[in-house]
């Protein structure tokens, strides 16, 4: 499903990545994680193409993302959906427009629009606010617009930045157990989060990034407790491979 | 139907960004309507005065006088040189008699003055009628002085010199039309590029979104360029609202006038097509100006 080869990217002469290389199965629900300044958004963008790679190969469903024409992107996108940190919920528009926004733009009638959106709002509970604004959400109900809006086009790829960033524990767990319904569901899940408490009791594959290249690929059943990560540079990470936990 | 609901969903943004950014998109709409309206006045002048051209140029036939002893060899020989010049219609022949009955039904008040002279004074005379275009034909002139030339012409009545006059009037009436409407034309795309961009603006945060779930760039940038072509449309019918009221007054003000020399020029709105026309500048300066904002780049 998604395949980084040797993936280098750097910003204003700064290297982010390097030489990164990772696969994703179809249907996996894979995490992505490491400290701030990572590179995990930056491993995102590379993904949906908000960024074009410096140097490797991005593979998604067979397709090089990063030899693809600007007008092939947006075609590349409707096969993903992706939920981003700050949401990007639109002020002035309802919970169903904000919902059926791209669904409107690609043609589809409106019985159809309002039965999709209808559907993704039911799966994140928010049903019955459909004609609220974003403004009248809490955080953790406009994380859930975001997250129907990802779903409605029935992405392939479900890709999330952060999605628990803004929310308190219970929220972001209540978002976990969405993701992994959809995952179940048939849907590739790869969400990009710092925290690792949630990693752990979501219990799934877990890529760390660490100074650009991934560190390891962890299970939760690796994953070392939170306490016995180690600091470097004021930053908490896992530790490294054959370290005692 | 998924092409047609995703045009429908176009015109529905478009109208939307024009809602919201009302003000400017009044200022926009009324700025293309008065620059419309101008180059309309002077279209509207064009074709009544070109009204007049051709109603001249049908009332007035060539007249070849005859001289009273002209035989009538000389005058088969002068209506064959006219209808073989291919320049001319019709060849009437009008004898002093029938001059003298159209005097008086035309003036007959002077009839008595007519009866009172000894003899007939009207003489007999040749009419042509010219045909289309042979107005402006280089060989009429030529054509004429050979028929003047003739022993049995006393003399040719047509003056030909002010009606290419006032022709040339015409031209140059529609022509500075034309370079104002142009001109125009262009500020009135400017305004609608700025205003476009300005709904550009407002919307950014909805573009970036569009674009990052992969919306085609066709639809992004669609509702922006159809908001160009709104307000060049709306501006173009705003036009010929005024200028059929302008038009209004100026009949209104005509028939309360005791100037009856205002009537004969002003006779007739635009045509349907020249109206047409009038829209469709509307519609391409919207285009032109929506174009312009709303390519890759900007968006």
């Amino acid at each position: 499903m998604i395949e980084f080869y040797r993936v280098s990217k750097e910003y204003h002469g700064r290297r982010v990545l390097k030489n990164l290389s990772f696969k994703v199965a179809q249907g996996e629900f894979v995490f992505l994680t490491g400290p701030s300044g990572a590179g995990k958004t930056t491993v995102l963008k590379l993904l949906y193409r908000a960024e074009g790679p410096g140097e490797g190969q991005i593979l998604v469903n067979g397709r090089n993302v990063g030899a693809m024409t600007p007008g092939r992107v947006p075609e590349l996108r409707r096969t993903m959906g992706i939920v981003f940190q700050d949401y990007k919920l639109l002020p002035s528009r309802t919970v169903f427009e904000n919902v059926s926004f791209v669904l409107k733009f690609l043609g589809v009638p409106l019985a159809e629009r309002r039965r999709r959106a209808y559907q993704v709002l039911r799966l994140v509970e928010l049903h019955h606010r459909v004609n609220a604004l974003p403004e009248e959400l809490s955080g953790g109900e406009q994380q859930r617009v975001a997250l129907a809006r990802a779903l409605v086009n029935e992405p392939e790829l479900l890709v999330a930045d952060e999605p628990t960033g803004n929310l308190d524990h219970r929220l972001a767990q209540e978002v976990m157990r969405l993701f992994s319904q959809i995952n179940v569901r048939g849907t590739t899940v790869l969400v990009a989060t710092h925290d690792v408490n949630l990693i752990r009791e979501t219990g799934r594959r877990c890529l760390t990034l660490d100074r650009g290249g991934v560190l390891e690929g962890l299970v939760e059943a690796a994953l070392p407790p939170q306490a016995a990560w180690r600091r470097d540079g004021g930053v908490r990470l896992p530790p490294r491979e054959g370290e005692e936990h | 139907m998924r092409r047609g609901a995703a045009f429908a969903s176009l015109l529905d943004e478009a109208f939307s960004g024009l809602w919201r950014a009302r003000r400017v998109t009044v200022v926009s709409i009324l700025q293309i309507s008065f620059s419309l309206f101008l180059v309309g006045l002077f279209l509207l002048a064009a074709e009544n005065l070109g009204g007049v051209v051709d109603t001249l140029r049908e009332e007035t036939a060539v007249t070849l006088f005859l001289r009273s002893g002209a035989d009538e060899a000389s005058k088969a020989t002068v209506e064959r040189t006219a209808l073989e010049s291919k320049l001319v219609a019709a060849v009437r022949r009008v004898s002093a008699e029938e001059a003298r009955g159209r005097f008086a039904r035309s003036f007959g008040s002077l009839t008595g003055a007519a009866g009172t002279l000894s003899g007939n004074p009207f003489p007999a005379s040749i009419e042509l009628d010219l045909l289309p275009g042979a107005i402006s034909s280089a060989a009429l002139r030529p054509f004429l002085a050979n028929l003047a030339a003739s022993p049995a012409v006393e003399e040719v009545q047509f003056d030909v010199d002010w009606i290419r006059r006032l022709r040339g009037v015409v031209r140059l009436v529609a022509a500075a039309g034309l370079a104002t409407g142009v001109f125009l034309a262009l500020g009135a795309a400017f305004t609608i590029a700025n205003v476009v961009r300005l709904t550009i603006l407002l919307h950014r945060d909805e573009i970036d979104i569009l674009r990052l779930v992969g919306a085609p760039e066709v639809l992004i940038r669609g509702p922006f360029l159809l908001g160009g072509v709104l307000q060049g449309l709306f501006g173009g019918i705003v036009a010929l609202g005024l200028l059929a009221l302008a038009f209004r007054g100026l009949l209104f003000f005509v028939s309360s006038t005791e100037n009856v020399l205002l009537g004969v020029f002003v006779v007739r709105f635009l045509s349907p097509a020249i109206c047409g026309v009038l829209v469709l500048g509307g519609v391409l300066a919207g285009l032109l100006g929506g174009t312009v904002a709303s390519r890759r780049g900007h968006v």
